[in-house]
């Protein structure tokens, strides 16, 4: 049923030494015969962590469907297995696990931790949940409704209303076509949620399988036995789809939504990043951890520290549709937001002159202790070694990436920078009780 | 379930201070944190916002360090570092590779002697009048601010962690600097470190570096106005909101408790992802979202919870979430009780896996109870509750018997009334 070679074959490559651990964790990478990724991390403990990404996300959600990813989500845990929905909590309960996941633009996870004696037990769930849910058409209406409450619960919170904005203005909707694409929260839209019907929900789960779906697990216990159970639980999986959607980002676009009784006026910059697998993937890394990574960085400094212009300012890679976006946000009351504004593009203007040697090192050292702490913990590393099979194909080690880390110098980073101006093609969206043009040239009245 | 624990050591310096040293040498790094027994609690109402002031002032250097300086150190460390504050505690805390451990305590410590300086204090005026007004915009934090005001009345229990725009436009240098002196005594600090360090090393840095550090006078033990808890129903009409925001509160038990985690259990049966709440108001569709949790403090608890919905179906939410309540005693079966102490029992233990999580369990523990909890001990807490604990928890706490002890409730949103 599996094709195992791959695994055992590649463990000596990916093994790392970690300076306070003797042995250096294990890994293992398998491909079953429906195309699933299993990511295996062998690490002493009492407790496991799984993680299992299906490339299924809201922007899969079908033109006019939108809402679709969401409300099947929640549909698959309404029972499943021949438990009833409370049966099928009270069992995963009954293992003591914690459960997580959620659905994204791209992908929906399924997150389980727990004492490695229950990862057969909580395994056994999930796959039911899986591959034999009830989806009964009763609970649908429920589940719309649900959907229905979470969207309109967008209206009374302003970051999140921005964040959903900024997608629709700075990505071009009919490039995704026939998907929806990233103008619409996992909530769906109203239009959508009114089309969505139990056949069309059912016809949406054939893409679940295990074509692109990648399952990261860290565990202790006998990597033959992982790969049997895995073998064996997802034997009945179908292939499913997995289809990138189209972003093509719009750049240089200005646009405010406004917001009447808001405290504050909230600032998004959309600019464009580098791709996962482009060479100059780390250089962009250090470069955006020199720019936000901690409270030294560029705009902590400029923004709160320097100024006190706002208490939330960041900047963050996104990755769509396998390409790399920088995502730039502050929240400041409206009379401040217009400098805020100035500043939030004057710093990422300047990213072009390259970092200092202070700044390079500071934020090489971030970067470095960033990939220790997040392989640390069970779950963190369980979602990296999914996100690593997905994203990069491959599992990057943590020594690995600390020796890539090792090796990136200043003038690498700089020279990476002089080309790279997220300033210039960025694409600015704003919300609060005014426009921040309008601001700003009231004050320049009064001046 | 639970597994071999590293030893806690405790030391007490000369000064008074608190030392707490967790070496864990499979750990791949080190976390370290200093716990200060104090928080918004322990403010007069005039000087609302003076803990958290001092919070974000600390990272503003110290005599001999900048602000930028100081910001600089702490990212090269990792960039790990944060603090918060919070009724009863505040906590400056940062975790680092095991290589970095003298330059971590070296630089937590520059962070904990801040030169408060008065330029530094204007500019961060500025950013926590933002945190405010992040906050104010916020429905679900808007709802329990207001909402702790009714159930506390005077007692400081019900003043916002965050101040007000007032109080905190209003706290001088010198008001600050007061507080600091009178709160930050050596008697009231802890560091606990954990993680892949080596103890005796840290011990002699700490005897060298730590011993001066100044003693406060005790503080006046404040007469307390007693929790008014009022029952009463209160609606905050906002006509500029979407949904409504409904929170709610009734008596718990303190954190030194012998059955606190009984207490949890029971908000867990009613208000937990698999409790009563949820099956009768988010898997019928009603509401959005419904929880109850139990707060623990020094000397006293909470239960409090709320839930969110559509305006018009705010009374029919109200009155399930009361039926919930009243129904509390028939969800303590043998069953449903091992379920859920099996569940924070997992949890606790797992939360442990790593320094920076183990870090704020000693902590916090140790400030609540005076002495280092090992990670068995907790776990075991949750694995030997009994459904008479819970029971027991009940009858002290007659959450269900609403019509003699109404909870309080603030709703927010475009609603005018509700009963």
């Amino acid at each position: 049923m599996t094709t195992g070679a791959e695994g055992k074959a590649a463990a000596p490559d990916i093994q790392t030494g970690i300076t306070q651990n003797k042995s250096g964790p294990q890994v293992w990478l398998w491909t079953l015969d429906n195309g699933l990724r299993v990511a295996y991390e062998r690490r002493a403990g009492p407790g496991f962590a799984l993680d299992l990404r299906i490339p299924v996300g809201s922007a899969h959600d079908p033109a006019g469907f939108q809402g679709s990813a969401g409300v099947l989500e929640e549909w698959l845990f309404k029972g499943a297995g021949g438990r009833s929905a409370r049966a099928l909590q009270d069992a995963f309960d009954d293992l003591g696990v914690r459960r997580g996941g959620g659905v994204g633009p791209e992908a929906t996870r399924f997150g389980v931790s727990g004492l490695n004696a229950d990862l057969p037990g909580a395994l056994a769930l999930l796959a039911d949940v899986l591959l034999r849910p009830d989806l009964p058409d009763a609970e649908l209406a429920v589940l719309l409704d649900l959907a229905r409450q979470d969207l309109e619960g967008l209206e009374d919170s302003p970051p999140d209303l921005l964040a959903v904005q900024a997608r629709s203005v700075a990505f071009d909707g009919a490039a995704a076509a026939p998907f929806a694409g990233f103008a619409h929260p996992a909530s769906g839209t109203p239009e959508g949620l009114a089309a969505i019907t139990p056949a069309s929900l059912r016809e949406f789960l054939t893409r679940y399988g295990g074509s692109g779906s990648v399952l990261g697990l860290v565990a202790d216990a006998d990597p033959d036995a992982v790969h049997e159970l895995m073998a064996r639980t997802f034997a009945e999986w179908r292939t499913g789809r997995n289809d990138l959607v189209t972003a093509r980002f719009l750049p240089g676009l200005r646009s405010h939504l406004p917001f009447e009784d808001g405290e504050q006026t909230h600032i998004s910059l959309s600019s464009p990043g580098i791709a996962p697998l482009h060479p100059h993937w780390l250089h962009w890394q250090l470069a955006i951890t020199a720019l936000s990574g901690g409270s030294a960085s560029r705009l902590f400094h400029a923004v709160r520290e320097e100024r006190g212009l706002a208490y939330s300012v960041s900047a963050s890679p996104v990755v769509l549709g396998g390409q790399g976006f920088l995502s730039t946000y502050a929240g400041s009351t409206p009379a401040r937001a217009p400098e805020t504004l100035e500043v939030l593009l004057a710093e990422l203007g300047r990213l072009p002159q390259g970092l200092t040697e202070a700044e390079f090192v500071r934020a090489k050292t971030g970067l470095t202790a960033s990939v220790v702490f997040g392989a640390e913990s069970l779950r963190a590393r369980a979602t990296s070694l999914t996100r690593d099979v997905a994203v990069f194909g491959r599992i990057r080690s943590v020594a690995d990436l600390r020796g890539q880390l090792a090796a990136l110098t200043l003038d690498d980073v700089n020279a990476f920078l002089e080309g790279y101006d997220p300033a210039g093609q960025a694409t600015t969206v704003t919300l609060g009780p005014v426009a921040v043009e309008e601001t700003a040239a009231a004050e320049v009245n009064h001046v | 379930m639970s597994e071999s624990i590293p030893a806690t050591q405790l030391h007490v310096l000369p000064s008074g201070l608190t030392l707490l040293l967790e070496p864990d040498p499979a750990a791949q790094t080190v976390a370290a944190g200093y716990f200060v027994n104090t928080g918004a609690r322990d403010e007069t109402p005039a000087e609302m916002g003076a803990s958290h002031f001092i919070e974000h002032l600390m990272f503003k250097g110290s005599e001999a360090l900048s602000a930028a300086q100081l910001n600089e150190r702490l990212d090269d460390l990792g960039g790990n570092a944060n603090a918060f504050t919070s009724e009863e505690a505040t906590v400056y805390h940062a975790a680092a590779l095991p290589e970095y451990t003298p330059a971590l305590l070296d630089t937590l410590t520059q962070l904990m002697r801040p030169a408060l300086r008065q330029s530094d204090l204007e500019s961060e005026r500025g950013v926590i009048l933002e945190e405010i007004a992040m906050y104010a915009e916020q429905p679900p934090v808007r709802v329990i601010d207001e909402l702790r005001a009714d159930y506390w009345g005077a007692h400081p229990l019900g003043q916002p962690v965050l101040g007000t725009v007032e109080t905190v436009s209003a706290l001088t240098r010198d008001a600050l600097a007061r507080n600091h002196r009178e709160r930050y005594g050596a008697n009231q600090v802890t560091l606990a470190v954990v993680g892949a360090f080596d103890s005796a090393s840290v011990l002699a840095w700490a005897e060298a570096e730590l011993g001066g550090w100044p003693v406060a006078a005790p503080l006046p033990t404040p007469q307390l106005p007693a929790p008014v808890h009022p029952g009463t129903v209160r609606v905050v009409h906002d006509p500029s909101l979407t949904r409504v925001q409904l929170a709610l509160s009734m008596p718990g038990l303190p954190t030194t408790h012998p059955l606190r985690e009984a207490a949890v259990v029971l908000a867990d049966l009613i208000g937990g992802e698999n409790g009563a709440l949820y099956w009768a108001l988010l898997d019928t569709g009603l509401a959005d979202g419904a929880d109850l949790a139990h707060l623990e403090y020094r000397d006293i608890g909470t239960f409090e919870g709320g839930f969110s919905c559509d305006p018009d179906r705010a009374q029919a939410v109200l009155d399930g979430f009361r039926t919930v309540l009243a129904g509390a005693a028939d969800l303590i079966t043998e069953t449903a009780v091992r379920r859920a102490s099996r569940k924070m029992a997992v949890g606790t233990l797992l939360r442990a896996e790593t320094p920076h999580g183990r870090l704020f369990t000693l902590g916090m523990e140790h400030l609540a109870h005076g002495y280092p909890s090992p990670t068995s001990e907790l776990v075991d807490r949750y694995t030997r509750v009994t459904a008479d604990d819970v029971r027991e928890v009940l009858r002290l706490c007659p959450i269900n018997n609403i019509t003699e002890f109404p909870p309080t409730v603030v709703a927010l949103g475009p609603i005018e009334t509700l009963r």
